[in-house]
């Protein structure tokens, strides 16, 4: 017994050096929704495809730490949206001109950050104000503006990062000078829609791209005064991992403006609705667009 | 400094949110001791249900905390987002040093007492009321005091689900990555567990009887 010990111990430590001289994994990151886990999958399924080493780092928990993590060279990829770029993360006021946005964001990320961006990859994923549509049509709501006579009775409800954010909740409430009896409630993204359903809120404000929203037929308000910027989504990496995996740019490029607000809606739906894993629909998704190819998978 | 003065600055949605924290926990606390502390002194009287009821509550505290609230959301009457189901989760974790103290209090009054006042002539009632319970009574306070304590802490996870409380400034923290919101959650609840402690044991004392 006694003798095992150090063999035990050369073997962790030999385990240990193999691990590290071996290649490095593309580390790809993802926020925490459906959406965000789905694309990070994505990226990972095609590089795994390429047989590219991956460590998934999915599910983070926002959208801060998700940069504060690429910028520290703990994650090498994740998809961000422009709008979300340009106000949350850079501070910079609010423009809605997407292209605009687009090049200002790149261009920033590149000079300050030393971080790249691929071309949008061909959908967009604002906020999206949802309500029932039996509240809408008896409050007769429409639009966001049509809030602000409704501001004692209605509920709001939202994720934690959207009512810190300063172009989230508090901004929202300024641009359509709004007021609300009821202070919103911070709830998990993923259980927004079950709090609304439930009457427990009166709106949430999620993703325009939320598979629930077309399977509940919610009323989206419009952005009447256009507060929220336009949210195009691309993928943001570190310049040096492309260097080092060129597969990386090859998927990259296969990712951009490839996946349309249809499509990015029906994936986000066959996660929630019908309750399959992301992985499993990303790589049901990357057959059927024959972005890899069965027997490799 | 920044921090004191980003603290002075959400003071008002500090105190709103700590108003919510105390209102779970005295709930919570307040349903768990009605159901703990008669539950506790049944088992007394019928110890063979002694084990399987303290086992169920020794396995509700080793559920954690985010599955129990997950476990719960769908759950009837009970469940759903939002304060009621965390006051349940909540009660639940409170239940078991409860019962456990509530137990082991009244086990522990030493049996020539209780034969003295069998001997007095006092019903089962009397005994308990006028006998057991006042001698238990400090271990079931400090049962309370655990379970409160306990729950100053859980409670924070209860934002996740939609119940308010303090629970809401950390995970906003958390989110933005700034730890100055994160402070503005976790100090007003650690102050809070304090405060609660000292309160009750002092409530402990004063019901103590002296040794």
């Amino acid at each position: 017994m006694k003798r095992a010990k150090p063999v035990v111990f050369g073997a962790l430590l030999a385990a240990f050096a193999a691990g590290c001289t071996g290649a490095r994994p593309v580390v790809v990151g993802s926020k925490n929704f459906t959406e965000q886990v789905i694309l990070g999958e994505m990226l990972a399924q095609l590089l795994q495809a390429r047989n590219v080493p991956v460590e998934r780092r999915l599910n983070l928990g926002g959208t801060l730490i998700c940069h504060r993590a690429i910028l520290a060279g703990d994650l090498d990829v994740y998809v961000e949206y422009t709008g979300t770029a340009l106000t949350a993360i850079l501070k910079e006021p609010v423009s809605h001109d997407a292209s605009a946005v687009y090049r200002q964001v790149r261009e920033t990320y590149r000079r300050d950050l030393g971080l790249a961006w691929t071309e949008p990859l061909g959908f967009e994923n604002t906020f999206a104000i949802a309500m029932k549509p039996e509240t809408a049509k008896t409050l007769g709501i429409r639009t966001i503006s049509d809030l602000k006579a409704h501001g004692e009775a209605l509920r709001p409800g939202a994720g934690h990062e959207f009512l810190e954010r300063e172009d989230g909740f508090r901004g929202l409430v300024d641009a359509y000078d709004l007021e609300f009896t009821h202070r919103p409630r911070g709830i998990e993204l993923g259980l927004l829609y079950q709090a609304l359903m439930e009457g427990e809120v009166d709106f949430v404000v999620g993703s325009a791209t939320d598979g629930l929203i077309e399977k509940f037929a919610l009323t989206v308000l419009e952005d009447d005064r256009s507060y929220f910027p336009p949210y195009d989504a691309a993928a943001v990496y570190r310049p040096s991992t492309v260097e080092r995996e060129p597969a990386l740019a090859q998927v990259l490029e296969l990712l951009e403006g490839n996946l349309d607000e249809a499509a990015m809606r029906s994936l986000n739906r066959r996660v929630d609705d019908e309750g399959r894993t992301a992985a499993d629909v990303v790589s049901s998704f990357l057959e059927e667009r024959r972005w890899v190819t069965p027997e490799r998978k | 400094m920044d921090t004191l003065r980003f603290l002075l600055e959400r003071r008002g949605d500090i105190a709103q949110m700590t108003l919510e924290h105390v209102f779970l926990v005295a709930v919570s606390i307040a349903l768990a001791v009605a159901i703990g502390v008669p539950l506790g002194i049944l088992l007394t009287r019928r110890p063979s249900l002694a084990s399987p009821v303290i086992g169920f509550a020794n396995v509700m505290q080793t559920i954690p905390s985010l599955a129990l609230f997950g476990f719960l959301i769908p759950v009837p009457l009970i469940g759903g987002i939002g304060n009621r189901t965390a006051i349940v989760a909540l009660a639940l974790y409170a239940l078991l040093p409860l019962l456990r103290n509530t137990y082991a209090g009244i086990q522990s009054v030493d049996p020539s007492v209780v034969e003295a006042g069998r001997g007095m002539g006092m019903t089962d009632l009397q005994r308990l009321r006028l006998i057991e319970i006042p001698l238990a009574l400090p271990t079931v306070l400090a049962g309370v005091r655990i379970s409160t304590v306990n729950a100053i802490g859980l409670a924070t996870i209860a934002a996740a689900i939609g119940a308010g409380g303090l629970g809401t400034l950390i995970f906003r923290g958390l989110s933005m990555v700034d730890s100055r919101l994160i402070l503005a959650g976790a100090v007003p609840a650690a102050v809070l567990a304090l405060v609660a402690d000292g309160l009750l044991g002092r409530f402990e004392k004063r019901f103590g009887w002296d040794r």
